[in-house]
């Protein structure tokens, strides 16, 4: 990142996204801060129930109100707070300025719409496109998303793809407004692994092709985060717990919780060594501990961990840490 | 390259319906006759359809104002003529004798006993055919209308007639014939059944689109709103209605459509309950589609189960309610042609059976031959006949 100093795209400024569940509040995302510059690709990593898809779906407004809500905070994209825009505004955002993929493909398209008919869709609602040139377009969106013969799948219906090509059609349709911001929320989770790798490969692809655009890939794959990030977001119970460039992440990990995912990675090249899990499981949603959420499974911890929530804390350029470890050292 | 039009799926199960032949006969029978009875003034009416009359043409088909106008004035002018010329010969006793005078007054007898009968297009037929002056009357098939009263035809005898030669299925308690009512009922009884079906339907999908889609209060107060509306016993409601104004066809379809839609709006709401937590409307939100497109087109087409499976149901049940209300005498106004005042004619007639049995017949006819319809489109689109688990 030193090179230049990039332009930020998106801030994220103390999100919370809080679920009412049965007369229980359960923050899903509290008080998260964070920055997209621009051509960026940023990584969000975190085991299941950390808020990483509801991050997603914050930035976006698709939180499903009720029961959710979000209850403060910022997303400033473009100078402009989202959360302050009215539905039409950020009904011509979405699809048009940031767009997002889901993680199942196979669902994620409607059935009874043709592929080349859901591409042509936002074409025609955010660039006032006719059918006849939302239609070649579409083709050649198919044609760039590495779908052979475009012409004539465009025509086909999501049950007559693959899975993969859905995942395909879906970066299609997301990718056809030229985004400023691709949000990525688990797209090679519910593909297998050599399909995984080409919808990596692709994005890559689009992300040397597009300078400008920005992707925020959400994964819970650090495998997934190397093949392909610039800079590394950890995500536990909700919030930030490190943020740091790829490299140094894997390089050296500071907080517990990360280090713990680097050593659950099997190797190839140590020799009989039990993998090493991280005991326990996440916290429930809704009874999170006190304190750092990490606590109860954290092998360095202090009796301060369960007392106070720690600070984000920067502890070398460009490589934040939430942690009681590194409160004193700074 | 484009492919055709419709797409393989549908064309797949346009075959499919064609293979079910019970179901794609009754569509070719009824969807036959439907189209038919919108020509049904060409074959059955007692207008005569073109009139030469005088050397003139006259279409009569819907009435025959014109020919009447003409047959009048030239009636007045032969009048007139008749007596002008007889005065002027005021006191001439070879009278009897002048051929002018006679031909004038031929001439003048002939208008006026034309005039005396030409609403009734048959007689005038009979009439212009004895004095083979070159005038001819083009009758329909069948000529007698369903409104047109007979009375003066049938001679001795007292309706309700039998069936024969003249009237295939006899007379109504009021002289009018049976065929033609039943004919015209049809038309009127499926015109009636499928608008109610649309418009009960375009209530019922889009209130229910509505109470699903955005859930919460509106859910709540909506449903609520449907629990009262549907505790109204809805055949007094009409009834009450048809007797404080006189219904129409269209007051009828209204005050219907108030009431048909209430079991649709709950099978939507349940079908996009279902279907809006499903990731392609998440994903559809996430391209910026409004509120709108994600109802109509994106969840829609997705939820139409419940209509296509009730669709035959309701339509039958349309002409049944019309057939009830007309029967109770709270339905279509008097003249119009209707099966059930046919009906409770029967009732008062019971030795008439004529007029029991051929509403019934066709009611029944029509009834079963939208349900094989109904049962055939179903099979159609049932995907189970393409999978390979069986």
């Amino acid at each position: 990142m030193g090179k230049k100093q990039k332009n930020e795209l998106l801030k994220v400024e103390n999100l919370k996204t809080h679920f009412m569940i049965e007369e229980q509040k359960a923050k899903a995302v509290d008080g998260l801060d964070f920055h997209v510059f621009e051509g960026e690709f940023l990584g969000i990593v975190g085991e299941s129930g950390s808020g990483k898809s509801v991050t997603a779906l914050s930035i976006l407004r698709l939180i499903p109100d009720p029961p959710g809500k979000i209850s403060s905070g910022k997303v400033i994209f473009r100078g402009r707070d989202l959360l302050g825009l009215s539905w039409e505004e950020i009904r011509k955002i979405r699809g048009n300025e940031i767009s997002m993929i889901f993680q199942e493909p196979m669902t994620s398209l409607n059935p009874v719409f043709t592929v080349g008919v859901q591409i042509m869709e936002p074409l025609m609602i955010h660039r006032n496109m006719n059918k006849k040139e939302a239609r070649e377009s579409a083709i050649q969106m198919l044609e760039k998303v590495g779908i052979s013969s475009p012409e004539l799948r465009v025509d086909d219906y999501p049950h007559q793809f693959s899975g993969g090509m859905n995942q395909r059609a879906m970066i299609a349709i997301a990718l056809s407004c030229n985004p400023s911001l691709l949000i990525a929320d688990e797209p090679t989770t519910a593909l297998d692994v050599t399909v995984q790798a080409q919808i990596l490969e692709l994005m890559t692809e689009i992300k040397n092709k597009e300078k400008e655009s920005a992707i925020l890939l959400i994964t819970h794959d650090l495998a997934v985060i190397a093949e392909t990030c610039d800079r590394v977001m950890v995500m536990y119970g909700g919030k930030i717990q490190e943020v740091t460039s790829t490299i140094n992440l894997f390089e050296n990990p500071l907080h517990p919780y990360t280090k713990g995912l680097m050593d659950s990675i099997p190797s190839l090249t140590k020799k009989k060594k039990r993998l090493n899990a991280i005991p326990g499981n996440v916290p429930g949603i809704l009874n999170l501990p006190p304190g750092c959420p990490f606590n109860p499974r954290c092998k360095h911890r202090m009796p301060v961990c369960e007392k106070s929530v720690p600070e984000l804390l920067e502890v070398e350029k460009g490589h934040s840490v939430r942690c009681h470890l590194y409160n004193g050292e700074g | 390259m484009r492919k055709s039009f419709f797409s393989p799926l549908f064309i797949k199960r346009i075959k499919k319906f064609r293979s079910f032949k019970r179901g794609y006969y009754s569509l070719l029978i009824i969807g036959t006759a439907y189209l038919l009875s919108f020509f049904s003034e060409f074959i059955i009416n007692g207008n005569a359809l073109l009139v030469k009359f005088d050397g003139k043409f006259f279409v009569t088909l819907y009435n025959s104002v014109s020919l009447k106008k003409d047959i009048f004035s030239k009636s007045i002018k032969a009048r007139e003529d008749y007596f002008e010329y007889k005065t002027s010969l005021a006191g001439d006793t070879l009278n009897s004798k002048n051929e002018k005078l006679l031909s004038l007054k031929s001439k003048h007898e002939l208008y006026d006993r034309i005039k005396k009968d030409f609403d009734n297009h048959r007689t005038l037929k009979n009439i212009l055919k004895e004095q083979k002056r070159g005038d001819w009357v083009l009758l329909a098939p069948y000529p007698y209308s369903p409104n047109e009263n007979l009375l003066d035809e049938m001679g001795d005898k007292n309706p309700p007639t039998k069936p024969d030669g003249q009237h295939f299925l006899g007379t109504d308690d009021r002289g009018r014939d049976v065929f033609a009512r039943l004919v015209y009922g049809f038309r009127i009884y499926m015109s009636f059944s499928l608008l109610l079906t649309l418009t009960s339907y375009t209530i019922g999908i889009l209130f229910g689109a509505i109470l699903g889609y955005y859930g919460g209060k509106v859910d709540f107060l909506g449903l609520r709103f449907i629990e009262i509306w549907a505790s109204i016993p809805f055949l007094f409601t009409v009834m009450v209605i048809s007797s404080i104004m006189i219904p129409n066809f269209t007051i009828l379809v209204v005050i219907l459509s108030l009431f048909y839609w209430i079991s649709m709006a709950r099978y939507i709401r349940a079908e996009f309950l279902r279907e809006k937590s499903k990731d392609y409307v998440q994903a559809a939100m996430a391209i910026g589609v409004s509120d709108r497109r994600i109802i109509l087109s994106h969840i829609l087409p997705n939820s139409l189960t419940p209509v296509i499976s009730f669709l035959p149901f309701t339509i039958i049940s349309g002409i049944a309610i019309l057939a009830s209300l007309d029967f109770l005498g709270f339905g279509l106004p008097e003249p119009t042609p209707s099966w059930g005042q046919l009906l409770s004619q029967g009732i008062s007639n019971l030795s008439s059976w004529w007029l029991t049995l051929s509403p019934m017949a066709a009611m029944f006819l029509t009834l079963i031959l939208i349900a094989f319809i109904g049962e055939a489109v179903r099979e159609a689109l049932d995907p189970k006949i393409y999978s390979r688990m069986r």
